[in-house]
């Protein structure tokens, strides 16, 4: 029987590269051998990624997408269907998680450097995918057909209404129709359960290649394919199997800890991952006393309200996130990681850090005239950091990396 | 792992100066609570796993509020197994109309003239504890108060303007917006006294104060009523809240103890890669 396996494995092998693929990928893949938790997150955005895409297959299953039924059948999956709720729950909090967890795993590229040459490409994928993940929450958003799912979409496709000459027909494009509606609901679905997820896996694909072929980075920036043993193996590395899977396995369990907490006991999540007018029918006639959009787009959103012009507050939104993918080539450092770089660099990076909390947090709430300003300020912070960054990483003083990890 | 202490002191900094933004940007938002002329709501604490008062809050809303509100997404058959209601004593008691079936929907008893009678059709409430809160509806329904002015004589501090007759009147009584002479208070939080150590009193109004004997149930029979009322809207706002709540300890039990032996595992292995 196992001789039989093993033909059967040896054929199937020599007509496409599964050891080969394995090994290289997989078994043997050099990872840096001294990395701390900032480089976990990684791991878990593919396990969340993952968790996304089954759980939103069960949940294509009993979901109407037509105007009619799309609110009463996301019910109808809380109550009637089997377990409907807790596939519902892991859906909704895994999106929060999502984004959380790529936050943090964004933060530790900007961190660490993890940008900077020759890993331009992996970061430039990764901003994509950050890109590709913003439309289809908001997609996924829509399909409750709530009203926040409404109102939220009215907000956002309007801003297409605000590109000069194309802006009114492209809007219309978008929606479908003269108002949102079952069409626009429609084929939101479509785009958001097949065209974006299609997107997503081969950008994460592309991510993750480009990453095996340059080698992933540790916090203290050290090149660690600069000394190799006789095998031509980092000196510095440790196979990805074992050690990095069960270290990726530990993570893993603590987030799934953290998500059962927050499912179970608080899918709501207070109101920012299902926000409450959500759980009211989309009524065109009746507009929310705030519309306020899930947390994960807040700063962005308060920085389209902090440009009175629809126009000027859309290019900044567009160029807050735009930014991200020239960013190798506005860092001119010579070290790589926050630990030998100089204190303006500090400095900028927690303003920066600030700043898109602050930022976050004003979009949650109602606008005040102390908010408004707060909201400004923070907005020049976040563009300074980027802006300023070929001068302050240029001329500040940087502590000498050492050769080994 | 190597900490970069002096990176760490700049986050330590700035993530105080964070909260302290927070702190003053709190004390200037001048936004009104979600119950309005109430002041804060009333703190509500549900006990879904107590049966009896989801059975009477459910017999309250059936009787009082049914009439006019559906719960269009919940089934009867679904509420009795909940409740732990037998069938046959639930459909006899609690269901009206006949031509009902065991499975289905909640969807209420109202006729389409209702636009006309109170200016708004009466809105489902199958998921109000959701997009309301409980605390809101705990307060809304003990809010109501004499105010000849309205079409229905009656008006609401927690909703101003509220289309919907006090349903419950007969059972709370006439209830009244009253003022009161309270102690004022001294900045230093005890009552200020005038020269002779009389307490000094100040005419405040906005007080709910119900009509004796003008209500078939004490103030604390009513409070009790519309606990289990708004209880039974928590439960029909999620009836899988009380199950979700018990599974979540097993779930959260066994990520843990999967979190323990993976590291515990990930521990033996790296002992052995770093001899």
């Amino acid at each position: 029987m196992s001789e039989m396996a093993g033909k059967l494995f040896s054929w199937v092998n020599s007509r496409l590269p599964i050891a080969n693929t394995f090994e290289r990928h997989l078994s043997k893949h050099p990872v840096p051998s001294k990395v701390n938790f900032w480089y976990l997150f990684g791991a878990l955005a593919a396990v969340t990624l993952i968790i996304q895409i089954v759980s939103g297959i069960w949940l294509i299953m009993p979901y109407s997408n037509t105007e009619e039924q799309a609110f009463s059948s996301i019910e109808y999956i809380m109550r009637d269907v089997d377990y409907g709720w807790v596939i519902r729950y892991i859906h909704t909090t895994g999106a929060s998680l999502f984004f959380a967890v790529v936050y943090l795993h964004m933060f530790r590229g900007l961190l660490y450097g993890s940008y900077q040459k020759p890993k331009e490409l992996v970061w430039i994928f990764g901003c994509t995918i950050y890109l590709a993940m913003m439309a289809e929450g908001f997609l996924g958003y829509v399909l409750p057909y709530g009203q926040m799912s409404y109102w939220g979409a009215q907000v956002i496709i309007s801003l297409f209404g605000a590109i000069p000459y194309i802006g009114e027909s492209l809007e219309l494009w978008v929606r479908g129709d003269y108002y949102i509606s079952g069409i626009t609901v429609s084929r939101f679905f479509a785009l958001h359960v097949v065209a974006l997820p299609l997107v997503l896996i081969a950008l994460v694909f592309l991510h993750l290649v480009a990453l095996h072929e340059v080698g992933a980075g540790n916090p203290e920036g050290v090149d660690i394919e600069e000394y190799l043993d006789d095998d031509g193996v980092p000196l510095d590395s440790v196979p990805f199997f074992p050690y990095k899977v069960l270290n990726a396995l530990v993570a893993i369990g603590v987030f799934m800890t953290v998500f059962s907490i927050i499912m179970f006991f608080f899918p709501e999540g207070g109101g920012y991952f299902i926000e409450m007018a959500n759980f009211q029918e989309a009524n065109p006639l009746v507009t929310p006393e705030h519309i306020a959009p899930v947390w994960y787009y807040a700063p962005f959103y308060t920085m389209l309200r902090a440009i009175p012009d629809p126009l000027g507050g859309l290019i900044v939104m567009a160029a807050a996130v735009a930014i991200f993918f020239i960013v190798p080539w506005l860092d001119r450092s010579k070290v790589a990681s926050i630990r030998y770089k100089g204190i303006y660099s500090k400095i900028a990076l927690t303003m920066f850090g600030v700043s898109f909390l602050t930022l976050g947090y004003l979009g949650t709430v109602g606008v005040t005239e102390i908010r408004k300003t707060m909201s400004v300020i923070c907005t020049v912070i976040y563009f300074s950091y980027f802006l300023l960054m070929p001068i302050y990483t240029k001329y500040e003083i940087t502590k000498e990396v050492p050769k080994r990890l | 792992m190597k900490i970069n202490l002096n990176y760490s002191k700049y986050l330590v900094i700035s993530f105080c100066i964070f909260l302290s933004i927070f702190f003053v940007n709190n004390i200037n938002s001048a936004e009104g609570g979600p119950c309005k002329d109430y002041g804060e709501c009333d703190e509500f604490k549900y006990s879904l796993n107590d049966i009896e008062s989801l059975q009477r809050g459910a017999s309250t809303y059936i009787n009082y509020c049914y009439g006019c509100h559906s719960l269009k997404y919940s089934r009867w058959n679904r509420v009795a197994k909940d409740l732990q209601i037998p069938e046959d004593i639930f459909f006899e008691n609690l269901v009206f109309d006949k031509s009902i079936k065991p499975g289905d929907l909640m969807v209420g008893a109202m006729s389409e003239e209702s636009v006309n009678w109170f200016g708004v059709a009466p809105p489902d409430l199958t998921l109000v504890s959701r997009y309301k809160g409980d605390d809101w509806i705990y307060s809304y329904l003990r809010a109501y108060y004499e105010d000849s002015s309205k079409q229905y004589g009656v008006n609401n501090l927690v909703y101003p303007g509220t289309a919907m007759p006090n349903v419950l009147l007969s059972l709370q009584g006439n209830q009244r917006l009253i003022c009161k002479d309270i102690p004022v208070i001294a900045r230093n939080g005890g009552e200020k006294r005038d020269e002779s150590g009389n307490p000094i009193y100040q005419e405040k109004c906005g007080f709910l104060e119900v009509e004796d004997d003008t209500g078939k149930l004490s103030k604390e029979e009513f409070d009790n009523l519309i606990y289990d009322l708004t209880n039974f809207l928590v439960y029909v706002g999620e009836p899988i809240k009380a199950t979700r709540e018990r599974i979540g300890w097993y779930v959260v039990f066994y990520f843990l103890i999967f979190t323990a032996l993976s590291s515990l595992l990930y521990r033996e292995y790296h002992k052995d890669y770093n001899k």
